[in-house]
């Protein structure tokens, strides 16, 4: 997640990627999303996603590896299963999840984050992420 | 022969036996719990059982009774040959299965929407009998913003016949203690009972007991005990095979209470259920064995295949093995109520013995199968088969078109309680070292090694760390142990603390990372986090960045 010389480079206007201004705590920040649509995997009476997801309110915040800031106390993907629902998808590791089908999720508990991916009514989670590599190979394109 | 009967009858007469030793025991067991019980809906739980156990062992004697008077008439009466085939064909067991049960209330809008006044509670239950089984539902407290009484879990009973009578039963009672209202001499008794002192007190209850007093159901054993909770029987209602269906339906409640009872509940009339019938023929092979099956077209050669019988369905597999390694057979014959066997000197079939047809109504064409068994044996065991499957069809009606499905009843929750957990040291995960030389086990690991367990167990996250942490922590945060090659050194460890002393922390020492999984690379120093106060029920930041699979 740190080495973004792997990355493919995006530009702006590359569909998917967007960049939006917003306000958090008073500040002003610019972030690039992404839009990650998972079709979820039937394991016998399961529906699985594939990755595993950090971070809450409730949570540690300084002990995220992933974050940038470590104050900040929202939900990370931490492992992204090979071969899973979230992998084909185009999620990957060190993702910051904002929204889940419309929810936010930067301002939740750990739990509450966890049901929200894993309502048994959804088949289909529709992530909003924020991706720093993402940010910074965008940075990067417009800057040359 | 006769004495094999006999012993198999007593073998099964042991099994009723044990049954009932083990009601009886439970009995005792739920006696000596509800004397011992001084909250309300433990008392109300502890009948509950009490109840339940009477209510079988009274089933369980009487069944023992009809065996034995069937036993004495078997003596005395013709003795049946042993030999003969069966004077009637018996249809075949199945699985009947209750679930999402849904009893509708319906309030007096008054009280439903203006919420004046007490909230008077109740606590509900429903017994199930089938037979000679009997079950229980968990017990259900209700009161009136509750607009339906819904138990949550399935109700299974797995011999059940065609033939089955599903009594349902509703009982009730009051949360609150019965008040003047039941009665004087209760009153009396009651006071008689705590005033003579304990162990005599319980022997007047004891006798109160066995007198018994006026029983208001059918199913359950009256057992007033003095003092405890009574419950009432509000509704009942009787269900058979007419009313299986994969998928929920609404039945008629007979309402048993009226408004003076005390335990009486404003009950719509109706109770809604999904009631499902496996019978075992659908499930399970009814015969198997091999089969030479005319090809359909222009060769017309036999093919040899393994065939089993299995609900509405005659799978022809290649081989046995198929079976097992989940192959597709090679091909199925479908046979339900339309479908016609013939046997014996076919036609089609012109010098091979031992075969049999199997037809087909498909709109306007008939198809028909035509199939050899090995001998005559084999052939009469066929048919057997099939003529049973064709009755067994005829008996359980709706419930062999598909099979119904059901789900396994999940093991009811048990209460909340840490009991017979084994030590927490033996949980303990050892973190890895993080210094050549240093010790193993950070003596602060313990305590959030601790932590984290306590927290698993309570299945819920610990938000916030015990509050006697508090007395000894104040330090940031560092990064996780497994990276030896690590950034941080600093305020780390000044006071090393050896193994097995009483811990006293610096304040410099180290909380640790038990995040699973975490990954091994270096995050940055974090900052500094603000002092906080050291009251021993402060909120502390949370010490846990914990990952979860979704």
């Amino acid at each position: 997640m740190r080495g973004n010389s792997r990355r493919p480079r995006l530009s702006p206007s590359s569909p998917g990627v967007k960049t939006r201004r917003f306000c958090t705590h008073g500040r002003q920040r610019e972030c690039v999303k992404q839009r990650v649509e998972i079709h979820k995997l039937r394991q016998g009476e399961n529906l699985i996603l594939g990755f595993s997801i950090g971070g809450g309110i409730d949570q540690d915040p300084s002990q995220n590896p992933f974050s940038e800031d470590k104050t900040d106390k929202g939900i990370y993907v931490t492992r992204v299963s090979e071969g899973g629902p979230a992998e084909i998808a185009g999620l990957q590791i060190g993702d910051k999840i904002m929204q889940v089908n419309g929810w936010d999720m930067t301002m939740v508990t750990h739990d509450q984050a966890r049901k929200r991916l894993t309502k048994r009514s959804e088949e289909v989670v529709r992530l909003l992420v924020t991706r720093q590599s993402l940010q910074k190979a965008v940075q990067q394109s417009m800057l040359s | 022969m006769l004495y094999i009967r006999q012993m198999a009858l007593s073998l099964e007469d042991t099994e009723l036996q044990r049954k009932l030793d083990h009601e009886i025991r439970m009995r005792e067991g739920a006696c000596k719990l509800l004397a011992a019980c001084s909250q309300r809906e433990q008392a109300l739980e502890a009948t509950k059982s009490l109840l339940v156990c009477n209510s079988r062992i009274l089933n369980y004697m009487g069944e023992l009774q009809r065996r034995k008077e069937a036993q004495v008439l078997g003596k005395t009466g013709r003795r049946p040959s042993d030999s003969g085939p069966p004077a009637e064909r018996s249809p075949c067991r199945g699985r009947v299965c209750i679930s999402d049960l849904r009893i509708p209330l319906m309030w007096k809008d008054t009280e439903y929407f203006k919420n004046k006044g007490d909230l008077h509670r109740w606590a509900v239950f429903l017994l199930l009998q089938l037979g000679e089984h009997i079950q229980d539902t968990e017990m259900i407290l209700v009161d009136r913003t509750l607009t339906d009484i819904s138990f949550q879990n399935s109700v299974l009973f797995s011999e059940a016949g065609p033939d089955f009578e599903l009594r349902l039963e509703l009982y009730g009672a009051c949360m609150e203690e019965e008040g003047a209202l039941v009665g004087a001499p209760k009153r009396l008794a009651t006071k008689l009972s705590s005033s003579l002192g304990r162990s005599s007190g319980r022997r007047v209850r004891a006798s109160l007991e066995s007198a018994g007093g006026s029983g208001s159901s059918p199913i359950l054993l009256p057992t007033p005990t003095v003092g405890g909770p009574r419950y009432h029987l509000l509704a009942h209602t009787t269900l058979t095979l007419a009313a299986v269906q994969d998928g929920f339906r609404t039945h008629d409640l007979t309402l048993a209470s009226h408004e003076e009872n005390p335990a009486w509940l404003p009950l719509y009339g109706s109770v809604c259920c999904r009631l499902v019938a496996q019978p075992l023929c659908m499930t399970q092979p009814t015969a198997t064995g091999t089969l030479r099956v005319q090809q359909a077209g222009e060769l017309q050669d036999w093919a040899r295949v393994h065939g089993v019988l299995k609900g509405t369905n005659l799978f022809c597999y290649r081989q046995p093995e198929d079976l097992d390694t989940g192959e597709e057979p090679l091909f199925t014959i479908a046979i339900n109520k339309e479908t016609r066997v013939r046997a014996g000197d076919l036609d089609q079939a012109a010098g091979r013995p031992f075969t049999l047809s199997i037809s087909n109504q498909y709109g306007e064409d008939e198809v028909t199968h035509t199939l050899q068994t090995e001998s005559r044996g084999a052939l009469q065991s066929w048919m057997e088969a099939l003529w049973q499957l064709f009755f067994d069809m005829s008996q359980w009606k709706q419930c062999c078109d598909e099979v119904m499905k059901i789900e396994t009843p999940a093991p009811r929750k048990p209460p909340q309680v840490l009991a017979k957990q084994g030590s927490l040291y033996h949980e303990t995960v050892l973190s890895e070292p993080t210094a050549p030389g240093g010790p193993a086990i950070e003596p602060l690991d313990d305590i959030a090694a601790v932590t984290d367990i306590l927290a698993q167990r309570e299945g819920a996250r610990l938000e916030t760390p015990p509050p006697w942490l508090v007395m000894f922590t104040e330090q940031p945060a560092l990064p996780s142990p497994c990276s030896p090659a690590s950034v941080a050194p600093a305020p780390a460890r000044t006071h090393p603390l050896p193994w097995g002393r009483p811990r006293t922390f610096s304040l410099d020492a180290v909380p640790p990372d038990h995040s699973l999984g975490a990954s091994c690379s270096v995050a940055p120093l974090p900052q500094q986090r603000s002092p906080r106060s050291r009251g021993l029920c402060s909120k502390g930041p949370p010490r846990t960045w914990l990952q979860s699979p979704v």
